[in-house]
């Protein structure tokens, strides 16, 4: 159980910069996500807190100490690693078992029956917690790959150490299973309180489990921050086009103002929205011409029947993604993906018409496509602030 | 034809050949042994019908250094193999995971030293040898058997070792095992099947070898291979006593190569994690 920190951490292989400057702080007991796309250097970072890489610049410290210096195998870090890692030669029992019988780890230095019996014990809970205690005979390559992913979740488990390292341990489940697991290491690590580092791609998965999240692309970290402001508050348009599904749609728009200063009107295509006044706002975009505006799905709404502010377009495509569709409709040269119930009348190219919550816009700088704001900012800031104070 | 007089004459066929292969590669050996039970009066007079006698074996052992040339060549061999597995080992496991400049050059250079003929080398080595002192010597031999089986043991290793996925090293230091105690419990049993494999027919190639000891050594120390050669004498041929002697020394290679060959073809043809 320990605070984790990286302090500008650099780290490089050969001519390629995997990290750049890395600075995070995670908090003791925190379930922290680090969230990206494939390649953008999450591993690395895992792998430079577990000490089985060793960062050129910055450091890295569990706790109050240092330990750039220290081996893997004495930072007391468990990690699940992507590709499982599990020992072929070994039954899974003894894949568990490996931590609590290695010199670093064993329980009972001298007394090697007592240790055995407290790792049979230890080994069946975590086994039947991971629900793979009929499997303890087998050898890795008898396994599937849910049950090889859940052996290894089980050897980190095992143990109780500083902190938990997770490389995309559901990546390679099937859909049921993960869901279960997925509520499964939030309530257990709730229940043990132990620190956790969890990386991975599905945006659902940070969501749902992180307390706060970390979005990193080409060895940066973009944003730092809880499920909602990341989602409610992109840094930027990457992160916005990271986080949700269907992605966000982005207009290209252009800003029109009336009445001297004031921010009234954006030209979107070829025809104009009505903006809400907001002070702030006007502020931050002055000056400006071009911005884009991200409007997530559910924010954009179709209609069969022209109504007052609607844009026409016609239907892009349709596809169905489980209990939802997606509607792609064409507006000007513009795509917009429209969340639809299923089995909706529809034809390609038919005329359609959309309408936009303006109100639920996040704006992005169209130049340095960085964040400018949103008219429910306030609100947004206020419910942070809310689940901070609950957590 | 119906199919099962097809497969019954497929069957028939198969069988045929491998009994004249077995026939062919079994009556040399045969033949060895059965000379060895010949007296020299007999000995090229008769084909099977003969009166089998120990004489020869009692000649080969009691009268001759024979033991003495089973020694030096369990020695030079077993020490060969030691020298290239300690040293070859650690050279496969570097092959594998580092990245150093001209390692696939040096890795091929490694394996060319098995392209030149013995006999094309030998003569430089021999005055090389004298020159250093290592004629006639332990550890000459030792040194020199290197040709023959540290390039083996690297590049069987080596394979071995490119398929244990890194992250295996990792989560063992994860899981609290300092690198020696990675390397001795996660590591080792998975290069299991190719050391012992390629470290086993190192023994057979070092042992059978007659080149090197023959021009290298030849006088305090005598390989098997070497001392077999003596049987040939000025003047007479004892044809039984160097039947013995090759048949007894052949045993060690013949019994390793029964033991093992299951895991020899298996040990060299795949790789360290089946799955």
């Amino acid at each position: 159980m320990a605070k984790i920190e990286l302090i500008n951490v650099s780290k490089r292989f050969g001519k390629t910069t995997a990290l750049k400057n890395v600075t995070l702080e995670i908090q003791d007991k925190e379930f922290f996500v680090l969230f990206g796309p494939a390649g953008a250097g999450k591993t690395t970072i895992l792998n430079n807190i577990a000490g089985i890489q060793i960062p050129e610049e910055g450091m890295v410290r569990i706790g109050d100490e240092v330990v750039n210096q220290v081996d893997p195998a004495d930072r007391n870090v468990a990690m699940v690693f992507e590709n499982y890692a599990l020992y072929p030669h070994m039954t899974v029992y003894d894949n568990i078992a490996s931590p609590l019988r290695s010199p670093r780890y064993k329980k009972f230095k001298d007394n090697k029956a007592q240790n055995e019996a407290y790792i049979k014990e230890a080994v069946h809970k975590v086994a039947a917690m991971m629900k793979i205690d009929k499997l303890l005979e087998r050898l890795p390559s008898q396994l599937s790959n849910g049950q090889r992913q859940r052996v290894a979740l089980g050897r980190a488990l095992v143990r109780e150490p500083n902190v938990f390292l997770m490389d995309e341990p559901l990546a390679h489940l099937d859909a049921k299973l993960r869901n279960a697991m997925r509520s499964e290491l939030k309530e257990m690590q709730t229940a043990f309180g132990t620190t956790s580092i969890y990386v991975t791609h599905d945006f659902m998965e940070a969501m749902s489990l992180a307390n706060r999240i970390a979005v990193i692309n080409l060895g940066e970290i973009i944003q730092v921050g809880t499920s909602d402001e990341i989602y409610y508050m992109p840094r930027n348009e990457f992160v916005a086009q990271l986080m949700g599904d269907p992605e966000i749609n982005l207009l290209e728009c252009t800003l029109v103002r009336e009445d001297g200063s004031s921010l009234c009107w954006a030209e979107c295509p070829e025809q104009l929205i009505p903006m809400p006044k907001h002070e702030e706002l006007e502020e931050r975009t002055e000056g400006m011409e071009q911005i884009h505006v991200g409007l997530r799905p559910q924010n954009v709404h179709y209609h069969f029947e022209k109504v007052p502010g609607a844009f026409t377009g016609n239907v892009y495509s349709f596809e169905t993604i489980g209990n939802k569709s997606v509607l792609t409709v064409q507006v000007g040269d513009q795509h917009l993906r429209v969340i639809a119930p299923n089995g909706l009348p529809v034809k390609l190219d038919q005329e359609i018409f959309v309408t936009m919550e303006i109100d639920r816009a996040i704006f992005f700088d169209a130049g340095t496509t960085e964040y400018i704001g949103r008219f429910d900012e306030a609100a947004v800031k206020e419910l942070v602030a809310e689940q901070a104070k609950e957590a | 034809m119906s199919p099962t007089a097809k497969k019954r004459l497929y069957a028939v066929l198969k069988n045929g050949g491998l009994a004249i292969y077995s026939v062919f590669a079994l009556f040399p050996l045969l033949w060895m042994v059965i000379l060895t039970f010949k007296s020299d009066a007999e000995m090229l007079t008769t084909t099977f019908v003969f009166t089998p006698t120990l004489d020869n074996y009692k000649q080969v052992l009691f009268y001759t250094d024979y033991f003495r040339y089973i020694k030096d060549s369990v020695i030079v061999a077993g020490g060969a193999v030691l020298v290239s597995v300690l040293a070859g080992v650690p050279a496969a496991y570097a092959f594998a995971r580092y990245e150093f400049k001209n390692k696939e050059k040096i890795a091929f250079q490694i394996l060319s030293f098995k392209f030149a003929p013995e006999i094309l080398v030998v003569l430089p080595l021999y005055m090389i040898y004298q020159k250093l002192g290592l004629y006639d010597s332990y550890l000459g031999l030792i040194w020199v058997y290197q040709l023959i089986s540290m390039p083996l043991i690297i590049w069987v290793v080596r394979g071995y070792f490119e398929d244990i996925s890194v992250e295996i090293e990792h989560a063992a230091q994860v899981d609290g095992y300092n690198w020696y105690q990675v390397f001795l419990k996660f590591l080792l049993p998975l290069i299991k099947p190719g050391l012992v494999s390629s470290a086993l027919l190192c023994f057979i190639f070092a042992w059978n070898s007659f080149t090197f000891p023959l021009l290298l050594a030849g006088i305090k120390i005598e390989p098997i291979t070497v001392a077999a050669t003596k049987y040939l004498a000025q003047s007479t041929v004892h044809y039984g006593q160097m039947a013995v002697a090759a048949t007894i020394s052949a045993l060690p290679s013949i019994i390793f190569a029964i033991c093992i060959q299951k895991h020899l073809v298996r040990g060299l043809s795949f790789g360290a994690v089946k799955g």
